[in-house]
C-alpha cells in the first residue's frame, strides 16, 4: 500500500504515543481503517499519471470557476487557485453523531449567553465568567445592550475549529461567530470530488451537503418579522477585492438572492432599501460579509466605506435584521473560549460534549508563570487576532523568537493565552505526485434561526508544508473535501 | 427588479465583448492587408487605424505593431486584452448574475488572452490567434443566450452589445467612406477588407453578388434588415431591449431614453436608402453616433445613477 510506504518515519508496531498524532486513514497497528478502505484500494490502484490527471482536473475545475484569491505583485497581479487536495477525508456516521451533538449543545449555549450579556448579565452576576473579561472585551457591543434578536439567535452562522487529538477524539479548539468564511469551498470541493472520484463517492454513502444554500436561506428568512411575510434578503459584501469575495457571491447566486455592496444600500426613515433599476426597494434581511466595525459608519468606524450609514439605527428600530448579529464576537473571544464549558453548564446543565483544548489565560498571574517557563512547548496566540496571526508556536519557534514574544507577554498578559501544542491528527494528501500525511482540522458550518441546522459536512483545512500545524489559508494552508458517512443500512434512506 | 449597479455592470460586460470581438477582426484583417504589396494594403492601414483612434494616426507605426497594440496593449482601454480584462471584472462584481456556463466561457477567454503564453502565441500565428478568440467570444454569446434568463438583465447585456455594434460600425463607415477622415477607400481589396472588419462579407456576398461598390457596401451596413451588424438592425435592437428594461421604471411623466432610441430606430428605418447621397449618408452616420452617445448617457442616468428624491417609496 502505497500510502503505509510513505509513512516511513513511524517505527512499525509501535503504540501511539501521546505526542504521534492521529492519523485519519491508518491505525496505529499500520492498517487502513475500515470507513477508508475503498478510498485507500481505489488509489492503490491508480497510476501515478491518473493521480496527477485528478488533480490537474480538480485544479482546472477551480480556476475555470474563478474560485481563485489575487496575488498583488509589483507591477502586475497573479490569480491564484486555494490549494486544493485530492484526496477526500472521511469521518464515519458514528464519530460525526457526537460531532453534531455537540455542535448544537455549543451554539445553543453561546447563542444564550450573547442573550444574556446582552440583557440581565445574569452569568457575571452570578461570577461564572469574569465581569470585566466580558465587558472590557473589544468585541463587546454597548450598542447591542437589550435590543430584541428574534429567536435569541445571535450567532445565525457558526463556524466551529475543530481538531482531532492524538488520542482520537475530537476537541474545538476555536469557535468562529462573526463572519465564519469557508462554506463555498466545503461546496466546490464537493463538486470537484464527485467529478474527481465518482465511483468511490457512490460506493461510500457519502452525506448531501448540497442543501446548505437551501438551509441558509431558511435560517435568515427566519429572522425576519412575522408581518413581513415575504421577506427580501440580501447578501452584503464589503466588494470584489475582499479575498472572500467569491464565497459572497456563491452563496447570493445559490440561494438566488441578489448580492450587495454597502453603496447599493440606502436608508431612509430607519428603513433600508436598495437601489434596482425600478426605484428603491425594501431589505429585510442582511446576511453581512462586513465585520462589525464596519457596517455603518455612524455607529460604529466613521472611516468606514464598507457600510450603510443608518443601519444600525434602522436595526435597532426592528426594521430590519443584521446576521450575524453585532457584538457576537464577544463569544469566539479566545479568552472567553476558557470558560465555555462552564458556560455550556450554567445554560443547560450539561457537561460539553465536544471538550475545550486546555487554555491558559496569562490575565491570571500563576498562569502567566506557567505559560513563561514552558514557552517552548505552547502555542501563545494574541486575544485579538485571528488568521493565524500573533501566534507562537513554541516548538517551532527559535529561542529569539520565544524570548521576544516573552516580552510582548509580559508587557500585555491580558492579551494573550496559551494552549499545549496539539498534534492535530493528520490525512492522506497528494503532495508533488507522492502521497504523503499532512495535518488538518475540521471546520463544520452550524446554522442557528428559529432552530439549529447542521450540515453533515464541513471544510478540511490542510496544513500543506511538512510538519506544519498552521491550516490558515493566509498561512500556506489547503483544503480538502469532507465525506461525512451514512449511516449503514439505516440512515437517511433515499426517498 | 435587479440592483441598479449590477444592470450598470452587465451594460458594460456587453459593451467590452462587442468591443473586443471588433478589434480582433480590425487586427486580423490588418495583418492580412499586408500580405499583398498593392496600393489597397495602404487605404486599409490607414482605415484600421483611422477606426480606432481619434485624431490623426500617431507616428510610423508598421502594421505588425498596430495589430498588436490592438491586440494586447495593457494600457490601451480599446485593446483586446483590456477589453476583456475589464468584461471579466465587471462580470466578477456580478458573479451572482451570471449562470456558471456563461461566467466560465468569459473566465476562459480572459485566462487565455492574459496568460503567460499569450505573447507567443500572438506572435506564431497571430491570425489563429485572434480567430480564436473571436470563436471563443461567439461561445460565449451562446452560452449567455441558452443558459440566461431574457428578463432585466439580459436586456441590459444586449443593450451594451447594440448601443456597442452601433457606435463600432458606424466609426467604420466613417473610416471607410468619410469625407472628414481623408480619402474614402477605392480599391476593390480595401472595400473587401471593410465589409471583412465588419464580418460582413458573406452576408454582403449573397445579397449583392461579387458586386462591390462603395454606394452598395453603404447602403448593406447602414440600412440592411436582417444582416445583424448593420446600423438598421442594430438600432431596432436598442430599441426593442430599452423598451423591454424600461418598462417598470416610473419616470413620473419625463421622457426617458426610450423616445431617443425609437426616433434613432425611425431613422435609419425610413430612410431613403436607395438615393441618399454620399454626403447625406454621412451625415446620417454622425447623428447615430452623436445619439447613440446620448443613449448611453441616458440608460445611466434612468437606470443607475438617478436621484433618490425621485424615487422615493411612497
Amino acid at each position: 500500500m502505497r500510502y503505509a510506504l510513505a509513512e516511513t518515519t513511524r517505527s512499525p508496531g509501535a503504540a501511539a504515543t501521546a505526542a504521534t498524532p492521529y492519523d485519519e486513514m491508518v491505525d496505529p497497528s499500520g492498517d487502513v481503517r475500515p470507513h477508508y478502505a475503498a478510498l485507500a484500494r481505489r488509489v492503490a490502484s491508480l497510476s501515478d499519471e491518473d493521480l496527477a490527471e485528478r488533480q490537474r482536473l480538480l485544479e482546472r475545475f477551480f480556476l475555470l470557476q474563478g474560485i481563485t484569491f489575487t496575488v498583488y505583485g509589483a507591477e502586475s497581479s497573479t490569480e491564484r487557485i486555494i490549494p486544493t487536495d485530492l484526496l477526500p477525508r472521511i469521518i464515519p456516521a458514528a464519530e460525526w453523531a457526537t460531532i453534531e451533538a455537540g455542535l448544537v449543545q455549543r451554539l445553543r449555549a453561546l447563542n444564550m449567553f450573547l442573550a444574556d450579556i446582552y440583557s440581565d448579565q445574569k452569568i457575571l452576576m452570578d461570577g461564572v465568567v469574569p465581569r470585566e473579561l466580558v465587558l472590557g472585551a473589544p468585541s463587546y457591543r454597548r450598542e447591542m445592550q437589550n435590543l430584541y434578536v428574534p429567536h435569541q439567535a445571535y450567532a445565525n452562522v457558526c463556524g466551529s475549529d475543530l481538531i482531532r487529538k492524538p488520542d482520537g477524539g475530537f476537541a474545538v479548539l476555536e469557535d468562529n461567530l462573526r463572519v465564519p468564511s469557508g462554506v463555498s469551498y466545503m461546496l466546490a470541493n464537493r463538486e470537484a470530488a464527485k467529478r474527481t472520484f465518482p465511483g468511490s463517492f457512490r460506493m461510500a454513502g457519502v452525506r448531501r451537503i448540497e442543501q446548505y444554500p437551501d438551509l441558509l436561506l431558511s435560517t435568515l428568512k427566519s429572522m425576519a418579522a412575522d408581518w413581513r411575510p415575504n421577506p427580501q434578503v440580501v447578501v452584503l459584501t464589503p466588494g470584489v477585492y475582499n479575498s472572500a469575495y467569491f464565497e459572497h457571491a456563491y452563496l447570493a447566486r445559490l440561494m438566488g438572492v441578489p448580492l450587495v455592496e454597502g453603496r447599493d444600500l440606502v436608508t431612509h426613515d430607519n428603513m433600508v432599501y436598495m437601489r434596482t433599476t425600478t426605484g428603491l426597494r425594501r431589505v429585510d434581511v442582511i446576511y453581512r460579509r462586513v465585520d462589525d466595525d464596519f457596517i455603518d459608519p455612524l455607529t460604529f468606524r466613521r472611516d468606514s466605506s464598507l457600510g450603510v450609514a443608518g443601519l444600525f439605527n434602522a436595526y435597532r428600530g426592528g426594521n430590519v435584521v443584521i446576521c450575524n448579529a453585532p457584538g457576537t464576537g464577544v463569544a469566539d473571544d479566545k479568552a472567553v473560549y476558557a470558560y465555555v464549558p462552564e458556560i455550556i453548564s450554567y445554560y443547560l446543565g450539561e457537561d460539553a460534549i465536544l471538550p475545550n483544548i486546555e487554555t491558559y489565560l496569562c490575565r491570571e498571574p500563576s498562569q502567566l508563570s506557567h505559560v513563561l517557563a514552558n514557552l517552548d512547548k505552547l502555542v501563545v496566540k494574541a486575544v485579538g487576532a485571528s488568521g493565524g496571526y500573533g501566534m507562537l508556536v513554541g516548538p517551532h519557534a527559535s529561542r529569539a523568537e520565544r524570548e521576544s514574544f516573552a516580552v510582548a507577554l509580559r508587557a500585555n498578559p491580558d492579551n494573550y493565552i496559551a494552549q499545549p501544542t496539539i498534534q492535530l491528527s493528520t490525512a492522506p494528501c497528494l503532495i508533488d505526485g507522492a502521497i504523503d500525511p499532512r495535518h488538518v482540522d475540521l471546520r463544520p458550518f452550524i446554522l442557528s434561526g428559529d432552530k439549529i441546522r447542521v450540515t453533515p459536512g464541513a471544510l478540511t483545512r490542510v496544513a500543506l508544508r511538512k510538519g506544519s500545524l498552521v491550516v490558515n489559508s493566509s498561512q500556506g494552508g489547503g483544503s480538502k473535501d469532507t465525506w461525512v458517512l451514512g449511516e449503514p443500512e439505516t440512515g437517511e434512506a433515499a426517498p | 427588479m435587479m440592483l441598479a449597479r449590477v444592470a450598470d455592470s452587465l451594460y458594460w460586460i456587453g459593451r467590452y465583448v462587442e468591443r473586443a470581438e471588433h478589434m480582433c477582426r480590425l487586427a486580423d484583417v490588418l495583418l492580412n492587408a499586408t500580405l499583398d504589396r498593392t496600393e489597397s494594403s495602404g487605404q486599409v492601414a490607414r482605415m484600421v487605424i483611422s477606426a480606432v483612434t481619434d485624431g490623426e494616426p500617431e507616428g510610423e507605426l508598421t502594421p505588425w505593431d498596430a495589430a498588436l497594440a490592438m491586440t494586447m496593449d495593457s494600457e490601451d482601454g480599446d485593446s483586446v486584452t483590456a477589453a476583456l480584462a475589464r468584461a471579466r471584472e465587471n462580470a466578477r462584481q456580478v458573479r451572482d448574475q451570471l449562470t456558471t456556463e456563461t461566467w466560465e466561457r468569459l473566465n476562459l477567454i480572459y485566462l487565455r488572452v492574459t496568460g503567460p503564453s499569450a505573447g507567443r502565441e500572438f506572435s506564431d500565428a497571430p491570425s489563429q490567434f485572434l480567430h480564436d478568440i473571436i470563436a471563443d467570444l461567439h461561445l460565449f454569446k451562446g452560452a449567455a443566450d441558452a443558459t440566461m434568463s431574457h428578463g432585466e438583465g439580459w436586456g441590459f447585456l444586449q443593450l451594451g452589445v447594440f448601443i456597442e455594434r452601433a457606435q463600432l460600425t458606424g466609426r467604420l463607415l466613417q473610416a471607410g467612406f468619410g469625407r472628414s477622415l481623408g480619402r474614402p477607400v477605392t480599391e476593390h481589396a480595401a472595400m473587401t477588407a471593410l465589409l471583412r472588419m465588419s464580418c460582413a462579407l458573406e452576408p454582403y456576398l449573397r445579397k449583392h453578388t461579387a458586386d462591390i461598390q462603395p454606394r452598395l457596401i453603404r447602403q448593406f451596413l447602414m440600412f440592411d434588415e436582417d444582416f445583424p451588424r448593420s446600423l438598421r438592425f442594430a438600432t431596432a435592437r436598442i430599441e426593442e431591449h430599452l423598451s423591454g428594461v424600461g418598462r417598470n421604471v416610473d419616470l413620473g411623466g419625463a421622457a426617458g431614453p426610450e423616445r431617443l432610441a425609437g426616433r434613432l430606430k425611425a431613422r435609419l428605418l425610413y430612410a431613403e436608402a436607395e438615393t441618399l447621397t454620399a454626403e447625406d449618408s454621412d451625415l446620417l452616420v454622425a447623428t447615430v453616433l452623436e445619439e447613440c452617445a446620448l443613449l448611453h448617457a441616458g440608460i445611466y442616468d434612468t437606470f443607475v445613477a438617478y436621484s433618490l428624491e425621485m424615487r422615493l417609496p411612497a
